[in-house]
């Protein structure tokens, strides 16, 4: 069999793993070979998302990289402990609806340092000599929001929207080290921020209808945007940097 | 806190002039209170209240003072 997705053997590190795509995303790739370091908050769920995957060799790590503070030492340990990375995979994110005239500042920083400062970070530090294989390739999970305007959205697009544009100028640099970067940008998934939007809003209310109707191709599954996460972190991509990959049933056609 | 001081913040967040609102206001009458209006009230009442609202509750709301009621700090 000739796969395209192959990460035999890969050092994949995925922050933000113990749910939703970045949960999927592990159990994914667990599939196709790699080998993972898995870092949340919550242990107890990256233990049962341990148990989900596929393969050996697979570790973990408990933080908060909200708190930048931690990232060096996080990052230093991980190496020391697994090895030199093939990827990282930045899943971890924040995104509640808060009109403008409420979004504070305090609503803003906290928003952004999880979504972009963690983020921006982890890559700066996995970045440093030593402590990536060539070839490593990253994707950070961004969202359709940093392409389109809506109520409510302003910090959490401009905290996505942040992380596209500092991709498309860490590629350049990061290309001489033999890194690629990109995002991708899902719209509507079936996780627990979903099911949340759906308790508030209700399935049948007139927002979620127009929803369907701009993402005509339905709601995505979190495994809908791990497999386009696998291909942007597998070799099969080694041609592609610096961009914002939208996965989202056709919402940035409408 | 009073009635008169909880109505206050919900009439600066939906942007109403002061005195728009009392207790017996029922909420269909309120033009202002509309979807962006309830998001509002969602994030009023989880950052001064820690209450989270549902869609089925915010529903079941009909005059002001039926908000009023939930707007006590735990």
């Amino acid at each position: 069999m000739n796969a395209i997705i192959d990460l035999s053997n890969k050092r994949i590190l995925i922050i933000g793993a113990s749910s939703g795509i970045g949960k999927q995303t592990a159990i994914t790739l667990s599939q196709v070979g790699s080998k993972l370091t898995l870092v949340a908050r919550n242990e107890e769920k990256l233990k049962m998302v341990l148990d989900d995957l596929e393969g050996e060799g697979h570790d973990y790590f408990v933080a908060d990289v909200s708190d930048v503070a931690v990232i060096e030492s996080m990052i230093k340990e991980i190496v020391e402990k697994d090895g030199p990375l093939d990827g990282l995979v930045y899943s971890a994110g924040v995104g509640m609806a808060i009109p403008f005239m409420q979004s504070k500042p305090e609503k803003v920083q906290s928003t952004f340092n999880v979504n972009f400062f963690g983020f921006f970070e982890v890559v700066r530090q996995i970045s440093r000599k030593g402590r990536f294989n060539p070839g490593m390739r990253i994707v950070g999970v961004s969202s359709c929001a940093s392409l389109r305007g809506d109520k409510s959205k302003a910090i959490y697009s401009s905290s996505k929207a942040a992380m596209d544009s500092a991709v498309r100028c860490m590629a350049k640099e990061l290309a001489e080290k033999e890194i690629c970067i990109n995002t991708v940008a899902p719209s509507m998934t079936a996780t627990e921020l979903y099911n949340y939007y759906i308790e508030k809003y209700g399935k049948d209310s007139k927002t979620n209808k127009e929803l369907l109707t701009r993402q005509y191709l339905g709601i995505a599954q979190p495994q809908d945007i791990a497999n386009a996460i696998a291909f942007l972190i597998s070799p099969a991509a080694r041609f592609i940097t610096g961009i914002t990959m939208p996965v989202d049933g056709g919402l940035t056609t409408c | 806190m009073t009635d008169q001081e909880k109505i206050a913040m919900l009439e600066e967040i939906w942007e109403l002039d002061e005195g728009t609102l009392a207790t017996d206001t029922v909420l269909a009458d309120v033009d202002e209170y509309d979807s962006m209006a309830k998001l509002s009230l969602i994030v009023l009442m989880d950052d001064e209240f820690g209450v989270k609202l549902t869609g089925d509750v915010i529903k079941g709301f009909k005059t002001v003072s039926d908000i009023l009621k939930l707007m006590v700090i735990a």
